[in-house]
């Protein structure tokens, strides 16, 4: 956001979260929110990665512990599914893929600059050594 | 009161829109974020929110942004707890004269705030609060760690652990003192509902939050949240320190119910020996030296007398 | 409506405290969380007593210390509602952190500060360290120097700090026990035209409007900090008093009481004047007449509004005269007192060849005699002959031991 002059922004440096009137938040999901500049949902940290999770459909079996589990609101699941990485607001952590319990796993950390066209065809096969 | 709601398993609780927002600036791998997450899933009403100053404050109302999807206010260290009981109490007295915007919505009350700002230096607020009765909730982000400020000891700190201010060294093991008992000093309040909830445990958490969001008085919660900073672990490993962490029965999860009504509401199938948990984690590191393995002995020992305690007291359903 | 309405004499007599506690029950204050501490306590037992019996409808919270009071009146002002407490002395000190923070939150919070000294040692009386201690707070600071100002006060605080174009918290001064506890004839106005002046609380960023959820108390680093700074000190020094000065004017139209920033008596042609808050300006008063009996001119200038404080406005009182005291009723604890130096600021650049010097008086509740100030106008005008400052700069009055003064 560009830098406001002292008589440009509210007073008591408050906040609005949305542009405007929301009814219903915890029925809305993020996608039809309106949300203001003021939102870190605007904002990206995607500049803090150095790995990236690759999701990869074929195996996921939408348990949606990485959903729970992701600290930064990033896996997104609609309709108890889950259907991708919010690659603005992943931070790299690898906590999704510490608790997917697929095998082979449904997400794994590559490379912040790996193609994931060509890691999604070169995906690990199931681990036979695994109970 | 409104309907509470419903969440069988964890696919159904994924339908939830989060009111909780991403680039915040926790660090990657944070458990506060997980647990906020928990917390405010658990519900559909209206949320209240506060929160004392600490890294959940720091990093997600760092103007210009907020990272809040439900009005949220911080005032200073010590007072998240009294923050949210005025607004409560403001409530309260705009129902009461017919001035409320939107009368028919049942706003919920919730105070986040780290162990410092609630063990130590909120203790008296937070006492305060549950004492008078507000209809409100305070999430401790226990931490064990003044992690804000870089690491300095609260009286949540375990012994063993190495904090800034209780650093090991050739002369010392690092923290002297045991922590503090924080839940049964709240629960010894009456207040109807106190509980320790873990992230990892989410179904668990999200009960104890429904059950905690649905009475009527205050309640207070004590959430483990594994630092990967201090407690000194890769950030991917928050969600495993955290299984260490209620498997060894370090962090029993239990409620108290209107005082003393105490149930377990974990029971590990295969308990993990308390060794595992203080062997993951850098900040207990110096512990295994061979000066120092007695100090590991003796929080086993005081872990299974805990375990032990906790077991009587709910069979003996005083 | 769930209350009733209280019938009040033409004239009641009534204490400082109990006049400020009526001014709030008449407000229909939502919520009073408090802490009790003398002499401010009767104020926040007067609300409770309403509310118990009936005659306003709102909550009061008695909380577990003056930081938790102001704390949870800070939570109740950001969710929505007229808020106000009471304190003094040490619990003024111990509420100070969360002062800075209602300010810069921009809550109209009225917060009645009946003016009590400052442990160690301890002391109950009245003298304004305390609402010295807190000046540079961000908070609107007005006096009262007798219980019906407590009273009017207390109206027209709510009315300016709840104005949307200034939305800053406020103090009512009054002096501890020489003010709180002295009872008084007291002209109050009647339940319905008391609130009619105030008017319905005007939500703002108000936490409880679901439909639009606010951040409140952000943090603001290097690249910001110092733009919220300035925009709360530019409203502090340009809209708030001809705020107070258009209140005071609709208030003298309701009642014939009339307010100033400043307030002047016997000004016009004085050569001496005292400058002087609290109950002390009416003792100064009284001495002033008695000056004048005996062919010297002299003034007084009560500042009833110390924060914002009205430079121009006291430039003004004070252009024509010869010798000015300015009487600090706090230890300044190593400098010039406070308005010795708000004075002199003000002063400084203009024409004036006015003789200023300092006095400090009054401290822990000791009487400001009227000997003192006949002596003091005596001083000021050898001043004026001598066309000097005959004595040092500052002088304390009314203290045992040989004489102290400095500068």
């Amino acid at each position: 956001m560009t830098k406001k002059g002292w008589d440009e922004f509210e007073i008591g440096a408050m906040l609005r979260t949305f542009n405007g009137k929301i009814d219903d938040i915890a029925g809305t999901q993020q996608q039809d929110r309106d949300y203001s500049q003021s939102s870190s949902y605007t904002a990206s940290v995607a500049d803090w990665r150095l790995i990236k999770p690759i999701f990869n459909k074929d195996y996921c079996i939408d348990c949606q512990f990485c959903w729970v589990y992701c600290p930064d609101v990033s896996i997104i699941s609609r309709d108890k599914k889950l259907i991708g990485v919010d690659m603005d607001h992943c931070k790299g952590c690898g906590i999704c893929v510490e608790v997917c319990p697929t095998n082979p796993k449904s997400l794994l950390m590559f490379q912040e600059q790996s193609d994931e066209e060509s890691e999604i065809a070169n995906w690990p096969k199931k681990d036979e050594g695994e109970a | 009161m409104s309907e509470m709601k419903k969440i069988k398993n964890l696919k159904e609780f994924s339908t939830s829109a989060d009111r909780f927002e991403g680039a915040n600036l926790l660090c990657p791998g944070c458990a506060h974020s997980i647990i906020v997450r928990e917390v405010l899933n658990a519900t559909n009403d209206d949320m209240v929110l506060s929160a004392s100053t600490g890294c959940l404050e720091v990093c997600t109302a760092v103007y210009p942004y907020t990272s809040w999807d439900a009005s949220w206010i911080h005032i200073g260290f010590e007072n998240s707890s009294t923050a949210i009981a005025g607004a409560e109490t403001m409530y309260k007295a705009l129902k009461k004269k017919g001035r409320l915007k939107q009368p028919e919505r049942t706003p919920k009350f919730v105070s986040f705030a780290g162990d410092g700002a609630s063990y130590d230096i909120g203790f008296q607020w937070i006492s305060g609060c549950m004492e008078r009765g507000h209809n409100i909730m305070h999430v401790v982000l226990d931490n064990e760690v003044y992690a804000n400020t870089g690491g300095q000891r609260s009286s949540s700190t375990p012994i063993g652990s190495s904090a800034t201010t209780s650093p090991e060294g050739r002369n010392s093991y690092g923290e002297k003192r045991n922590k503090k008992d924080m839940l049964s000093i709240m629960a010894a309040h009456g207040i109807p509902y106190a509980a320790q909830v873990a992230p990892n445990k989410w179904k668990d958490m999200v009960k104890k939050i429904q059950h905690g969001l649905a009475v009527d008085g205050p309640v207070f919660i004590n959430a483990v949240s594994p630092c990967t900073t201090e407690w000194k672990f890769d950030p991917k490993d928050t969600m495993n320190i955290a299984d260490l962490a209620t498997d060894s029965l370090v962090f029993p999860l239990y409620e108290i119910i209107d005082g003393h009504e105490l149930n377990i509401t974990y029971r590990p199938k295969n308990v993990v020996p308390v060794e595992e948990y203080l062997a993951a984690q850098g900040r207990f590191k110096h512990l295994f030296k061979d000066e120092y393995k007695y100090l590991i002995k003796e929080w086993q020992e005081r872990v299974d007398a805990k375990w032990a305690y906790l077991q009587r007291r709910e069979e003996a359903r005083v | 409506m769930a209350f009733d309405k209280m019938e009040l004499k033409d004239i009641e007599v009534w204490d400082g405290n109990h006049a400020a506690a009526q001014a709030l029950r008449q407000c229909q204050i939502d919520v009073v969380a408090a802490y009790p501490i003398t002499p401010s306590t009767p104020i926040v037992e007067g609300y409770a007593k309403f509310l118990a019996d009936g005659y306003v409808e709102g909550e009061f919270v008695m909380v577990e210390s003056e930081h938790a009071a102001m704390s949870g009146c800070i939570g109740a002002a950001a969710a929505g509602g007229r808020v106000a407490t009471a304190t003094s002395s040490q619990g003024l000190a111990l509420m100070s952190e969360t002062l800075y923070q209602a300010s810069g939150m921009r809550l109209p919070i009225v917060l009645n500060l009946v003016n009590r000294a400052l442990a160690s040692p301890l002391n109950v009386n009245g003298d304004h360290s305390d609402m010295y201690m807190v000046r540079d707070s961000g908070w609107i600071q007005l006096d009262a120097f007798s219980p019906q100002e407590a009273y009017d006060l207390n109206l027209i605080a709510f009315k300016v700090a709840e104005d949307h174009d200034v939305r800053l918290p406020a103090i009512v001064n009054q002096d501890g026990f020489m003010t709180s506890h002295t009872a008084q004839g007291v002209s109050p106005l009647s339940d319905d035209v008391a609130y009619g002046f105030v008017g319905e609380y005007k939500p703002m960023n108000d936490m409880l409007d679901f439909e639009h959820p606010v951040t409140h108390g952000v943090q603001t680093e290097e690249d910001w900090h110092f733009e919220h700074k300035a925009r709360q000190h530019n409203d502090l020094m340009t809209k708030v008093l001809p705020k107070i000065q258009t209140a005071f004017d609709d208030f003298e139209k309701l009642t014939g009481r009339k307010y100033n920033l400043v307030e002047k008596y016997d000004m016009d042609d004085a050569d001496i004047c005292v400058v002087c808050m609290g109950s002390s300006v009416e003792t100064a008063r009284e001495v002033a007449t008695e000056m004048r009996a005996k062919g010297i001119k002299a003034g007084v200038v009560g500042i009833r509004v110390l924060r914002p404080i009205p430079f121009f406005e006291i430039i003004d009182a004070l252009k024509d005269v010869k010798a000015i005291a300015a009487l600090d009723r706090s230890s300044p604890n190593g400098a010039a007192g406070m308005l010795f130096n708000e004075l002199a600021g003000a002063l400084f650049n203009t024409d004036t060849k006015a003789l200023l010097s300092g006095y400090v008086y009054g401290l822990g509740g000791r009487d400001l005699t009227k000997k003192h100030l006949v002596d003091l106008y005596t001083e000021l005008q050898a001043n004026v002959d001598a066309g000097k400052v005959t004595t040092k700069l500052q002088q304390f009055i009314g203290v045992r031991g040989p004489k102290l003064a400095y500068l």
